[in-house]
C-alpha cells in the first residue's frame, strides 16, 4: 500500500483564495472540461483541474511550487467552455496573485500591494507626494527659464538619487522571490540546464507571444498586450539610451524631436498609450473571455494608464499648457513611475518575471517540446 | 354464448388484402346468427350496425374481425352484461404482415377467424362481485409517508385510522428541524413540513390516531378487510377497504462500521446521530462535549458496499448536505469537509448543492474512504482514489458517517417458511423431514417477531418483498403497488428516498387506496386489468388438494381450508389467471378465458396434412408485452412466417399445459410462448408468471422426450415491450427449426 499523504488544507487560504477573485471555484465538480481545453495540459500534469482542487481545498503549498501556474496566459478558453460557470482563468488568476504574494519579499510589502483593494492610495499617492516633497524641499518649484525645461527644475541627480536605490530595490525583490519560485520548482522536477540556457530557449516566445497567440477565447488581448510589452521595452532602451548619452557624451535635454533617442522614446510611448488602452477596453468590453477584473488586475492597468498617460501629457504639457500644469503633471509622472518601480516585484507586473522563468523552467524540464 | 355475430371490416387494407366474402361464408357456415362487412367498421355507421343487432337481441356475442384488441377499445365497447365480445386482429396479424391475395393469407385469416367465433362461443356472462366494500382506510406508520397519505386519503373523503406503534408520531423527521428544499429556488434550507402535516392530521375529524398501537391480526381481503390493534388503550377490532403501509426504513446498524472507526471512538458518529444536536443546536463531541473544529463527513458509508447495503440510498447525499449547511449557518466557524464517491444530488437537489458548494464553502472531496482512526486525540480519515491521484489523509475532531437506509418491512414469505417448519419440527414425522425442518428454522430464526401487518393469509402475514427487502411489485412501471392486493407501500419502506418523495409517496398510495375502494364499490379489479369484473371461477368438485394454486398465487389471493381445498378471495385476485396455469385438474375458469375456451381455440386450427409441408405454429403471447409489441411490428408493416396462430393469453403463468398437449395432438408442429422478462428484474406485471410458465414447459419438454416428441417443439421466449424488432426473427427461425425437425408425426390421428 502506497503510503498516504497527509493533507492540512488551510482555511485562510482558502477564504483568500475566494475573496480574492476564485469565488467562482467553489462550483467546480472537477469534470475535466477546462482541461481538455487547456493546451498545458499533458497526460501528466492535468491543468488546471488539478489546481482547481487544490486551490479549493487549500492546498496552498502545493499551488506555491508548481510552475503551471505560470504557464497560464489566462486565455480563458477554460472558463468560457466550464459547465458550472466557475471561471478557471479567472481562479488561476487569483491563485497567481497570492502566490506572488506569498513568496514575494521583503513581506510587508507584498502585504501591501497584495490587499491593493485598501491600499491603492497609499501605493499611488505617496511616491508622488514624496517627489512633490522632495522637489519643494531642493528648489521650491523655482522655474528659471521659460519655455519650460523640466532639468531645471528636477536635474538629473534628483532623478538618479530616487530611481536608481528603488530600482536597486525591485531588482533585489524580484532576485528575492524568484529564488524562491525557481527553489521550489526545481524540487518537483529535475532540470536540464543552466538558467541562461532556458531563458535564451524561450527568449523568442517571450517576444513574440508565440504562446499568447495559440489563445482561443483572449486571443483578443495578445495584440495589446504586445504592444505594451514592446513599448516597455521601447521605454527602457530610451531611459537606458538617455542615460548614456547625457552622462557620457554630455548632451543636454531635451532632445530635438528628430533625435533618434527622441524617436525611439515617441515611438515607444505610442506603443504603450495603444496597447493599454486596447487592454482596457479589451476588459470593458467584459464577458467570460475577459475574466474578472479584480483589484490585482485594476491596480496596474491604472498605473500603467497614469505612467503613460502622464509621459506623455508631460511631454505635450511643457509646449503647450501654462507651467504649474506642466509641472504638477511632471510630479504625477515621476511619482507614478516610482510607484511601478516599487510595487512592480509584488504586482501583477511581476508575472513578466515569474512566467518567463516558469517558461524557462519548463523548458529545461523537458516537459514541453518548443512551439 | 348462444348466438354470435361476425362483424367484418373490409377497411386499413383488410378488404384489399383478403377475400372477404369467403370470410364471411365461413363465418355462416360455422355457426354464425349474423355476419355482416363494412368498409370502416370504426366509424358511427359501423359501430351503430353492431349495436342495432345487439339491441336487437340478435346477438349476444360479438366477434369483431377487424384490428387488435389493443385499438379502437372506445368505439367497441359494449355493455359486458348484455353481449361477449372477441376481437380478431386481421388488420395487425394479416392484412399489415402478410402478402395479399396468397392462399397462405387467406389460410391465417379464416384460422383467426374460426378461432375468434369458437372462444366467442365458450364465453359465458360474467357476475360482478357485489360484495359491502368499507370506506376506510388504514395508514400503518406514523411518519411523513404515513401522515401524508393519511391526509390524502381524508381528503378524498375516505374515514382514515392511523396506526403508530411507537409513542409519538413523526417517524425520522420527529427529531430535525430543517430539510433539503423541494420548492424554488432550492437554495437554502426549508423548514421540515412535518408541523404543519402533524396539526392539520390532529385536527383532522376524519382521521384516527392510534399511537403505542400495533397490528395484531389483518383477516379478509380488500374492501373487508378485518383489522385487529393492540395498543395503550387495549384490543380493538374494526374494517378497512385498503391499506397503505408507510413503516419507513431505519438507518443502516453503524456497529457493523468498525473499519470506519465505529466502536474505536465515540466522536465515529452517523448522520442520524447529528441530526438532534443540529435541532437542538448543540455542536459536541461526544467524546468530551467541545466543539468540534473540522468535521469529515463520510458517504456511503455501508452503502454500495457487497458487504454490508448493496444499493444507494439516495438521499445520504442531500442529507449531508442539508447538514452541512446547518452547520455553516449555526458554526460558520467549524469546517467541514465532505468525502463522497459520486455526490449524487438528483433533479432539482442539484441547486442546492451548488448553494452548499458557493455558501458554505465545504471542502467537497471525491474519494473512497478507507478507514476512520484515532490519532492524538482527535480522529484521522484516510481515503484513496481522490482526485488528487494519491492517497491522503486528513485529521477532524468529528466524523459523520453518513448511513445507508434499511427498510422497516417484514419478509412474509419467509416467515412463513419459518411458521411451516416450525410445524413441521413439532409434527416431527421422521427423523430427517424434523433435521432438515430444524435447520431451516434456525436459518430464518432472525424473522422471528418480526411481524407488521400480521396478514391472516396463507401464504404469509406480511408483504413479500425484493432483494432488498423492499416490498413492492414493480417500482418503475407499477409504484405503490405490492404483491398483496388492497395493500399500498409507500414513503421510504418502498425504495430509500428523501422526505420530498416520502410525502408524494403518501399521496400516491392514498390515491391508489381510494382507486381501490371505488373500483371494488363497482364490482371491478384493480391494476393491471383495471376494470375487469369476471372473478376465477373453481369447480372445486374436482380439487384435489394439490395446493399447486395456493402455492402459486402471486397475490396470495386463496387461502386453505383445513383439508388444503383453496378458498378464493375474489377481491384479492388480479385476475391473472396463473392458478388456471397452475391447474393439473383444470377446474378454474373465467368468463371470458378458461381452459375449455383456449383449448377450443387450438381445436379450431386447421392442420394440413403432412404432404402438403405446412407446418401449423401455436403462438401463445403474454397480453401486457408481447402482444403489444407484436401490434407494433405489424404497425411498421414487418412480416412473418404465415404458419403461425396467435393466441393472446393474460400472462405466460395462465398457460395451461393442456393447451401444449393439445397442440401437439392435434397435429400443430409447434408452440411457441412469448412472455415478458423473469428473474430478479423481472417485467412480468404478475411478477412469477414468466418464471412459473418457463418452469412448467420444462417440465412439458421432459414429457416430450418421453414420447419420443422432440423437445425443441415446444420454445418459452422472453420479450421486453420495446423488442417489437425481434419478432419476426423468432417466427422464422422456429419455422425453419420446425422444417428441420420434420413434420409432427402426430398429424392425422
Amino acid at each position: 500500500m502506497a503510503t498516504a499523504t497527509t493533507i492540512s488544507p488551510s482555511r485562510e487560504f482558502r477564504d483568500e483564495f475566494l475573496r480574492r477573485g476564485g469565488g467562482d471555484a467553489v462550483r467546480c465538480f472537477q469534470c475535466a472540461t477546462c482541461s481538455a481545453a487547456c493546451d498545458l495540459t499533458t497526460p501528466e500534469r492535468v491543468f488546471p483541474r488539478r489546481q482547481m482542487l487544490w486551490a479549493q481545498w487549500g492546498l496552498v503549498d502545493r499551488l506555491a511550487s508548481d510552475p503551471s501556474i505560470w504557464l497560464c496566459h489566462q486565455c480563458n478558453d477554460c472558463s468560457v467552455r466550464c459547465p458550472r460557470d466557475a471561471r478557471p482563468g479567472d481562479a488561476m488568476q487569483a491563485i497567481r496573485a497570492l502566490v506572488v504574494e506569498r513568496v514575494g519579499a521583503p513581506r510587508f510589502m507584498a502585504q501591501l500591494v497584495g490587499r491593493a483593494r485598501s491600499t491603492w492610495p497609499l501605493l499611488l499617492g505617496l511616491p508622488v507626494l514624496a517627489w512633490a516633497l522632495f522637489i519643494l524641499v531642493v528648489n521650491g518649484f523655482a522655474v528659471p527659464r521659460t519655455p519650460l525645461v523640466y532639468g531645471d527644475v528636477v536635474p538629473v541627480w534628483m532623478v538618479y538619487s530616487v530611481f536608481l536605490p528603488a530600482a536597486a530595490f525591485a531588482l533585489g525583490a524580484a532576485f528575492l522571490g524568484a529564488r524562491r519560485g525557481w527553489a521550489a520548482w526545481g524540487e518537483g522536477a529535475a532540470r536540464n540546464g543552466s538558467l541562461l540556457e532556458g531563458l535564451a530557449a524561450v527568449a523568442s516566445d517571450v517576444l513574440w507571444h508565440r504562446r499568447f497567440r495559440a489563445c482561443g477565447a483572449g486571443r483578443p488581448r495578445w495584440a495589446g498586450h504586445f504592444l505594451l510589452m514592446w513599448g516597455f521595452i521601447g521605454a527602457l532602451a530610451t531611459t537606458t539610451l538617455l542615460g548614456v548619452l547625457m552622462d557620457v557624451f554630455g548632451v543636454k535635454t531635451p532632445l530635438p524631436q528628430v533625435h533618434a533617442v527622441k524617436m525611439l522614446g515617441n515611438a515607444s510611448a505610442v506603443l504603450l498609450g495603444v496597447g493599454v488602452v486596447w487592454l482596457v477596453l479589451n476588459r470593458a468590453a467584459g464577458g467570460e473571455a475577459a475574466g474578472r477584473t479584480r483589484a490585482f488586475d485594476a491596480f496596474l492597468l491604472v498605473l500603467v494608464i497614469l505612467v503613460v498617460f502622464s509621459g506623455i501629457g508631460a511631454e505635450l504639457a511643457r509646449l503647450f499648457l501654462p507651467v504649474p500644469v506642466a509641472l504638477a503633471i511632471y510630479v504625477l509622472h515621476l511619482g507614478t513611475v516610482l510607484s511601478l518601480f516599487l510595487t512592480f516585484p509584488f504586482s501583477k507586473l511581476a508575472h513578466a518575471l515569474y512566467r518567463t522563468l516558469a517558461m524557462a523552467h519548463e523548458r529545461l524540464t523537458g516537459q514541453r517540446s518548443p512551439s | 354464448m348462444e348466438r354470435v355475430g361476425v362483424f367484418l371490416c373490409t377497411g386499413c387494407d383488410i378488404g384489399a388484402s383478403l377475400a372477404t366474402d369467403k370470410l364471411e361464408q365461413l363465418a355462416h357456415t360455422s355457426g354464425a346468427v349474423h355476419v355482416a362487412s363494412n368498409p370502416c367498421l370504426c366509424a358511427p355507421e359501423g359501430v351503430a350496425s353492431i349495436r342495432s343487432a345487439v339491441d336487437a337481441g340478435t346477438v349476444d356475442g360479438v366477434v369483431i374481425a377487424a384490428c387488435s384488441q389493443r385499438h379502437k377499445q372506445q368505439e367497441f365497447r359494449l355493455d359486458p352484461a348484455a353481449v361477449q365480445v372477441e376481437r380478431v386482429a386481421l388488420r395487425e396479424q394479416v392484412a399489415w404482415t402478410h402478402p395479399p391475395g396468397h392462399e397462405d393469407t387467406q389460410a391465417l385469416a379464416e384460422d383467426l377467424l374460426r378461432m375468434g367465433m369458437v372462444r366467442a362461443k365458450k364465453m359465458v356472462p360474467a357476475k360482478r362481485m357485489a360484495e359491502a366494500v368499507e370506506q376506510a382506510v388504514l395508514v400503518v406508520g406514523g411518519g411523513l409517508a404515513g401522515l401524508q397519505a393519511a391526509q390524502a386519503a381524508a381528503g378524498l373523503g375516505h374515514p382514515v385510522v392511523l396506526v403508530e406503534k411507537s409513542a409519538e408520531l413523526g417517524g425520522y423527521l420527529a427529531g430535525v428541524r430543517e430539510v433539503v428544499p423541494d420548492a424554488p429556488p432550492y437554495d437554502r434550507l426549508q423548514q421540515s413540513p412535518l408541523p404543519d402535516l402533524l396539526r392539520a392530521v390532529r385536527a383532522d375529524p376524519r382521521i384516527r390516531v392510534l399511537t403505542g398501537t400495533r397490528l395484531s391480526r389483518v383477516g379478509g381481503q380488500p374492501g373487508q378487510f378485518a383489522v385487529e390493534v393492540e395498543g395503550k388503550a387495549g384490543r380493538e377490532e374494526f374494517r378497512v377497504g385498503a391499506i397503505v403501509q408507510a413503516t419507513g426504513a431505519r438507518p443502516y446498524d453503524a456497529s457493523r462500521l468498525a473499519h470506519l472507526g465505529v466502536g474505536a471512538s465515540p466522536d465515529v458518529i452517523t448522520s442520524a446521530q447529528l441530526e438532534p444536536m443540529l435541532a437542538s443546536r448543540t455542536l459536541a463531541r461526544p467524546s468530551d462535549g467541545k466543539p468540534p473544529r473540522r468535521i469529515a463527513f463520510v458517504q456511503c458509508a455501508g452503502s454500495r458496499d457487497a458487504a454490508h447495503l448493496s444499493y444507494c440510498s439516495s438521499e445520504c447525499c442531500a442529507t449531508s448536505l442539508r447538514q452541512v449547511m446547518a452547520i455553516h449557518q449555526a458554526w460558520p466557524e467549524v469546517e467541514c469537509a465532505v468525502f463522497y464517491r459520486d455526490l449524487r444530488a438528483p433533479g432539482q437537489i442539484e441547486h442546492f448543492y451548488r448553494a452548499v458548494q458557493e455558501q458554505s464553502r465545504v471542502m467537497l472531496a471525491r474519494g473512497t474512504v478507507e478507514g476512520v482512526a484515532a490519532a492524538g486525540g482527535g480522529l484521522r480519515v484516510s481515503v484513496k482514489d481522490s482526485l488528487l491521484g494519491e492517497r491522503v489523509e486528513i485529521d477532524a475532531d468529528l466524523v459523520v458517517l453518513a448511513t445507508g437506509m434499511v427498510p422497516n418491512s417484514a419478509d412474509g414469505e419467509l416467515i412463513r417458511q419459518l411458521r411451516d417448519a416450525k410445524n413441521r419440527i413439532e409434527r416431527n414425522e421422521s427423523e430427517t423431514q424434523r433435521k432438515a425442518a430444524e435447520e431451516l428454522a434456525a436459518s430464518l430464526a432472525h424473522h422471528e417477531g418480526t411481524e407488521i401487518l400480521n396478514l391472516a393469509y396463507r401464504q404469509g402475514p406480511d408483504l413479500p418483498v425484493l432483494a432488498y427487502g423492499f416490498p413492492d411489485s414493480h417500482y418503475i412501471c407499477f409504484p405503490y403497488e405490492t404483491r398483496r392486493t388492497g395493500i399500498y407501500a409507500a414513503g421510504a419502506v418502498r425504495a430509500p428516498m428523501d422526505p420530498a418523495q416520502a410525502a408524494e409517496d403518501g399521496w400516491g398510495a392514498a390515491m391508489k387506496a381510494s382507486q381501490l375502494i371505488s373500483a371494488l364499490g363497482r364490482g371491478e379489479t384493480v391494476h393491471p386489468r383495471s376494470g375487469d369484473f369476471a372473478a376465477a371461477d373453481f369447480f372445486l368438485q374436482r380439487c384435489t388438494q394439490c395446493k399447486r394454486c395456493t402455492e402459486e398465487c402471486p397475490f396470495g389471493s386463496l387461502d386453505e381450508d383445513a383439508k388444503g381445498t383453496p378458498q378464493y378471495n375474489a377481491s384479492r385476485c388480479r385476475r391473472c389467471g396463473i392458478c388456471l396455469g397452475a391447474c393439473p385438474e383444470r377446474i378454474v375458469s373465467f368468463a371470458d378465458y378458461s381452459v375449455d375456451a383456449v383449448a377450443s381455440m387450438i381445436k379450431s386450427i386447421e392442420v394440413p396434412d403432412e404432404v402438403d409441408e405446412k407446418p401449423r405454429i401455436l403462438a401463445l403471447l403474454c397480453e401486457n408485452d408481447a402482444y403489444p409489441a407484436l401490434d407494433d411490428a405489424a404497425m411498421k408493416r414487418a412480416t412473418w412466417n404465415p404458419w403461425v396462430r396467435v393466441v393472446p393469453v393474460r400472462c405466460l403463468g395462465a398457460v395451461n399445459v393442456v393447451w401444449i398437449a393439445d397442440s401437439l395432438s392435434r397435429g400443430i408442429d409447434g408452440v411457441i410462448l412469448i412472455g415478458c422478462k423473469r428473474g430478479d428484474d423481472y417485467q412480468c406485471h404478475y411478477i412469477k408468471g414468466s418464471e412459473l410458465a418457463h418452469k412448467r414447459m420444462e417440465n412439458v419438454q421432459e414429457t416430450l422426450t418421453r414420447l419420443s416428441l422432440e423437445a425443441e417443439r415446444v420454445r418459452v421466449v422472453e420479450l421486453a415491450r420495446n423488442e417489437m424488432a425481434r419478432i419476426p426473427a423468432l417466427f422464422d427461425e422456429f419455422a425453419e427449426k420446425l422444417v428441420e425437425l420434420g413434420a409432427n408425426p402426430l398429424k392425422g390421428f
